[in-house]
């Protein structure tokens, strides 16, 4: 699950799962319901695949990810399809449609990101330039 | 970690000061230009501790120094003045920020409000077509790579060949428009592709093309320096790099992200990812910064040949050709000065350079005037030549989005008088003017700070928003 944060300049999103997977599916909900219109709804699927030294860079880059694709490919994620998270790397399929996106998300920042799990429950924060 | 408010020393009626004792990684102290009025607001958010982080960069100099625009941003503030002394102290990405050389020009019409008359609606709506607007909208300029190199190098002056803009233009832009040292090299695939086919666009969020009465007069001699009349006409452009920007960031704070451990820096957030700006990753940021900088310019030129064609359908060619550009100015940038004789590279992350005599200008929030200021001497010796650059926000956009529907937000503008054109709704709603500090509160502080000083308020008749 994913809820937005109070932040004076941009916008901050808490994020909250059963599994570090969980992270990044929430992340995913997130951005899609920042980029979401209600226009028409051409099927569209990307295939991810990253490498970052840490995971909570690896969450970053993967939201990262999502900017690039709703600013290049007009892709509005969805739904995290294939998903597989190993060492310092992900390779995922993500399926959504192509609309042109409801918000401009500039970035993801380094400011307070997090992905961490406390007692038994994993939690990430990013904070994205809009 | 905290910020340190409770050792907030007031210096004098508008400088407020964190001694460097308050944090033992800061190297400096922390200092807010603002009344008491101003910094009951600032406190409110993380923005002074954000502030504090500043303040332990490596090679800072003098202090970290907010404005009284200052809100929460991430890693550096947003209102956020930084200078570190070259050649090894250190250049942040995040102290410029992800829209490299966002900024403000103001282009000066040759009719008055009278004469406009009601081709008001008309020109707005043009203006609204010839603009485009709006998360990853294309323009209608199309490079090739040898092209966008160009104009990566060269900035606005790439673009006279295309008879877009003029001499007169760059000899009114910040800098002349161009950033030395820019090498495309260092600009990525990635980022190439998100800005390549975004040259003359406008982006989201606060961005705005504006048009304004100039209501007032403050300084006449300064303001018919700028050429600049009561009851006169303005066009105010706000944009930036775009994505290809955006992208020249992101993958400069990742390279220092991995960077620091070699070089020793340890930091509180690791936003304000650094390298000593003579290593290889400073230099090969600086060249690519220098290169979207000059992106920037050639955006706004791009924008402003649009603001030009729309008045020439609706006002005709000669009023097209005499609409002058007063000025151009950057508050998304780090740029390499001298101060008190050290060479310094001076951040300003929403902060607006303000050299004795130079044109500034600080927008309202939407429904509310902007300003066109003149920097002074005080700003030399006590802000790195540095003033404000906007309102500054008081309030989250789900807090605006939560006060006012876009719909009614729109209404109560028009009966204010404002034409407005905007995609959405929702994004209406979060640049309400209550989001915003006051503006003329901003102004007047800034003003008795010494750092700059009102020359004209201009009131908006028309905005068009991204």
């Amino acid at each position: 699950m994913h809820r937005f944060v109070e932040h004076t300049g941009e916008v901050e999103v808490d994020l909250e799962a059963a599994s570090e997977a969980g992270i990044f599916e929430a992340a995913l909900e997130a951005f899609a319901e920042l980029t979401s219109t209600d226009g028409d709804r051409e099927p569209a699927a990307h295939r991810i695949e990253l490498a970052a030294p840490d995971r909570a860079l690896l969450l970053a880059d993967w939201v990262n990810e999502f900017v690039y694709l709703a600013e290049v490919a007009d892709f509005v994620p969805e739904a995290v399809g294939a998903f597989e998270l190993a060492g310092d790397r992900l390779v995922a399929t993500v399926e959504g449609h192509r609309d042109h996106p409801r918000q401009l998300v500039k970035a993801v920042t380094l400011n307070d990101l997090e992905l961490a799990e406390v007692d038994g429950r994993w939690h990430g924060r990013v904070v994205l330039d809009v | 970690m905290s910020s340190s408010t409770s050792e907030l020393v007031r210096v004098d009626e508008t400088l407020w000061e964190i001694p460097a004792s308050a944090r033992r990684d800061m190297r400096v102290p922390a200092r807010v230009f603002a009344d008491r009025e101003l910094l009951d607001a600032i406190v409110g958010d993380r923005s002074l501790q954000q502030l504090e982080n500043v303040a332990t960069l490596p090679g800072i100099v003098e202090a970290a120094i907010a404005m009284p625009d200052i809100h929460q941003g991430y890693g550096f503030p947003v209102g956020g003045v930084a200078a570190t002394e070259l050649p090894d102290g250190v250049v942040s990405p995040g102290g410029v920020g992800y829209d490299i050389n966002c900024g403000v020009r103001l282009l000066a019409l040759p009719l008055s409000e009278a004469e406009l008359g009601p081709r008001r609606e008309a020109l707005v709506h043009e203006l609204s077509r010839s603009v485009p607007a709006g998360a990853g909208k294309h323009g209608r300029l199309h490079l090739s790579p040898a092209e966008l190199d160009g104009v990566l190098v060269d900035g606005p002056r790439a673009l006279l060949r295309r008879g877009i803009g003029c001499e007169d233009d760059l000899e009114h832009t910040e800098s002349l428009g161009r950033l030395d040292g820019a090498d495309p090299d260092e600009v990525s695939l990635r980022a190439r592709e998100r800005g390549a086919g975004q040259l003359g666009t406008m982006g989201a969020g606060n961005h705005f093309v504006e048009l304004q009465l100039i209501e007032r007069i403050y300084d006449p001699a300064a303001a018919a320096g700028f050429g600049l009349a009561e009851g006169g006409l303005t066009v105010l452009i706000h944009s930036g790099s775009r994505g290809l920007g955006h992208q020249v960031c992101s993958d400069h704070v990742r390279t220092m992200d991995a960077a620091m451990v070699r070089y020793g820096i340890e930091l509180p957030d690791r936003q304000l990812a650094c390298a000593p700006a003579s290593s290889p990753e400073g230099r090969a940021y600086l060249g690519a910064m220098a290169a979207a900088a000059n992106f920037a310019f050639a955006n706004r030129q791009a924008i402003a040949h649009g603001v030009r064609g729309a008045i020439e359908r609706v006002l005709g060619s000669a009023v097209a050709a005499q609409t002058r550009q007063v000025y151009d100015v950057a508050h998304n940038i780090a740029k390499t000065e001298r101060h008190r004789d050290r060479e310094l590279l001076v951040h300003r992350k929403g902060a607006t350079r303000a050299f004795p005599g130079q044109a500034v200008f600080i927008p309202g929030s939407m429904g509310t005037s902007s300003f066109v200021l003149a920097g002074q001497q005080g700003a030399m010796e006590r802000s790195f030549g540095t003033a404000c650059h906007g309102a500054g926000r008081a309030l989250s956009r789900t807090a605006a989005r939560k006060r006012i529907a876009g719909g009614e937000l729109r209404r109560r503008l028009q009966a204010q008088g404002i034409v407005v054109r905007c995609l959405s709704n929702a994004g209406l709603a979060e640049e309400a003017p209550f989001a915003y500090k006051d503006v003329e509160h901003v102004v007047e502080v800034v003003q008795e700070a010494g750092l700059a000083h009102r020359v004209a308020r201009l009131a908006p008749i028309g905005v068009v928003k991204g």
